[in-house]
């Protein structure tokens, strides 16, 4: 009974400490306006000028709108004066917006002699990214409960840690980005899966599975790099690069494949004890046989949920390439070759996994029946 | 010799030696999907179709290539089929209204600097193509969801067919929360290792931080981070009470 009231205290607090800061989260991303060097500016009016149908020289056919939208300053020494912005967006939106009344954008004051003018310099998104971060907070929590705010913890100190190694490879570009992302795989998996998972055995052997896997996989991975030669990756495509590529590339496919390597180990490491607790005498080559069998459901579904994960974010410039007569074969090779190599390579880490976690699992199981 | 022939000779070597016909099968399906990616964009291309529809389309193959064609069509599959469908309408009407409010169509100005050549005039809705591209970064992970909570709910009534509805879903929950954090560490492992070379830009580029969690670029991202886990977590009770809810009636029709 005393545990049960502890608890509900606990929890009582923890609601309660949520709600807090929930609320000031949500007041504070709606007023901080003076937290910001550049101006920002609330529309108040829009007012359409023209509309223009224009035809591009492959006869994609869209309009291209004017507004004019006057807006008022939220901040700086000009803040609550007006100031008329121009505004000009196509039907598809690419690369422009059409703006409302009550959206709040980054301006560039340009003074003019009686009425303040300016440039849009971009859309003010904090607000929508603190919302749906309390969406996805709340429905973990809601769903997951305990497990959930394990989750949620998770995250956010990988999260940290990634961060954290990434400046550390900024300041120290001579230390190795491969050594450094060695070090934070060995962190990310030790603290996601005890966090998640509790200190047992399952858990010890689901680590080593994860590590054998991920590093066995990279050194399959470099080894066919090295075997052609890299001939067929497109790293022209790999966009934001102020580093070298090929480094920034082959630790971004190894952070990617990770998680779901982590994933393949867990279930094989806790199916695998669940059949031990239930039958301490089962045989071990039982254990292989059901092992197997796991590792056959989850492979195909596990592979996909990384191939979907990095070929989707290619489909606009996909489009915006086909759209502009480019050949199919080249539009493919130079936007998918990457992204391609990090599925199917990632693809190999999970299948690896299997029988690795399967039989580093049957270790644990035979030095704990050892044990007995 | 290609690099991503040799990757996907390797990958079907491992598929078919530790999983066999269902290995060749998994294998298969990776090559499916790829068609079915760009069957769809080809129709993406024609300015008519709205690509939020095309995209539940292929969302519907895609459920049915990973879980009738890698597995078979049974009741579990089925019901994870449901689950998945019901999830990603869910799914789609939320990030609607999410991609609409934050504007985070199309290109960043990050990202435009060598598409000079292009015109971005091309008649082509962005934002139902963000509300589609977010989605299909999901389905693989909500069908793995789904059907990692189908399976075993499947074994537990047929090892104790007497369960109740309630306890039935009960135990999908459990499953489900069992899952729950190493769906969402995939999901986030694998986008963070896509935008590494952005994450390492913004530090590069010392941005702010107002100025990288305002940018086109990284909102969009975290948006999809979160839309993702959201989706694998919203499949845990859609799946439980659908699963629950067949098992359980079926039984009944047949006593």
């Amino acid at each position: 009974m005393n545990v049960l009231k502890s608890l509900l205290l606990e929890h009582k607090i923890f609601f309660i400490l949520l709600a807090c800061v929930f609320i000031g989260s949500l007041i504070f991303v709606h007023h901080n306006y003076s937290f910001y060097n550049s101006p920002i500016a609330e529309v108040v009016k829009t007012e359409l000028v023209d509309a223009t149908n224009v035809e591009d020289q492959n006869n994609n056919k869209d309009v291209v709108s004017n507004q004019l939208l006057t807006a008022v300053l939220k901040n700086g020494q000009d803040k609550g004066k007006e100031i008329h912005l121009t505004n000009e967006f196509s039907k598809s939106k690419a690369l422009d917006n059409e703006f409302k009344v009550g959206n709040e954008l980054f301006v560039k004051i340009e003074q003019a002699d009686t009425e303040l003018t300016g440039t849009i310099q971009g859309v003010k998104r904090d607000k929508y990214l603190v919302m749906i971060a309390w969406v996805f907070i709340f429905v973990l929590l809601l769903v997951g409960r305990r497990q959930g705010l394990l989750s949620i913890i998770s995250l956010a100190v990988n999260a940290v840690i990634l961060s954290f190694a990434l400046d550390l490879y900024i300041s120290n570009s001579e230390r190795s980005l491969l050594l450094i992302c060695s070090v934070s795989i060995v962190l990310f998996t030790v603290i996601s899966l005890l966090l998640v998972n509790g200190f047992n055995e399952k858990t010890y052997a689901a680590i080593i599975a994860t590590l054998l896997g991920t590093f066995s996989s990279l050194l399959i991975t470099y080894l066919a790099l090295l075997v052609t030669g890299e001939h067929g990756l497109r790293y022209e495509e790999l966009q934001f690069i102020t580093r070298p590529y090929k480094t920034v590339f082959m630790a971004g496919l190894f952070i990617g494949s990770l998680g779901a390597v982590m994933d393949v180990a867990i279930t094989m490491s806790s199916s695998i004890f669940g059949l031990y607790e239930k039958d301490n005498t089962i045989s071990v080559k039982a254990l292989i046989q059901s092992g197997m069998e796991i590792g056959k459901d989850i492979m195909g579904t596990m592979t996909n949920i990384l191939f979907f994960a990095y070929v989707s974010g290619s489909i606009p410039t996909l489009i915006l390439y086909f759209k502009n007569a480019s050949p199919f074969g080249y539009t493919l090779s130079i936007n998918l070759s990457l992204e391609l190599a990090r599925a199917l390579a990632g693809g190999i880490g999970i299948v690896l996994t299997i029988p690795i976690g399967l039989y580093t699992t049957i270790f644990f199981v035979n030095r704990k029946r050892a044990r007995l | 010799m290609n690099v991503l022939v040799l990757l996907a000779g390797i990958l079907f070597l491992l598929m078919t030696w530790i999983g066999g016909k269902k290995g060749v099968r998994s294998f298969v399906a990776l090559f499916l999907n790829f068609g079915v990616i760009i069957v769809t964009l080809f129709f993406m291309n024609v300015p008519d179709i709205n690509p939020v529809v095309l995209t539940l389309i292929a969302c519907v193959v895609i459920s049915c290539i990973n879980l009738f064609y890698i597995n078979e069509v049974n009741r579990k599959t089925k019901t994870a089929f449901l689950a998945t469908i019901i999830t990603t309408v869910i799914l789609v009407l939320f990030i609607s209204v999410i991609t609409y409010k934050a504007m985070i169509q199309g290109f960043g100005e990050e990202e435009t600097e060598e598409m000079g050549m292009f015109s971005f005039y091309i008649g082509i809705d962005f934002v139902k193509i963000a509300v589609s591209v977010i989605i299909m970064s999901t389905i693989g992970a909500i069908v793995d969801a789904a059907m990692a909570i189908a399976s075993p709910m499947r074994e537990m009534h047929y090892h104790h067919p007497g369960i109740s509805r309630k306890e039935l879903f009960r135990f999908g929950l459990s499953i489900g929360r069992d899952i729950l954090g190493t769906s969402t560490n995939t999901l986030f492992f694998a986008f963070f290792g896509g935008y590494l070379a952005l994450l390492i830009w913004f530090k590069d580029l010392s941005y702010s931080i107002g100025e990288i969690v305002n940018s086109k670029i990284f909102s969009s991202e975290m948006i999809t981070i979160f839309c993702a886990a959201i989706g694998v977590t919203a499949v845990i009770p859609v799946t439980s009470w659908i699963t629950a809810y067949f098992l359980v009636k079926t039984k009944e029709e047949t006593k």
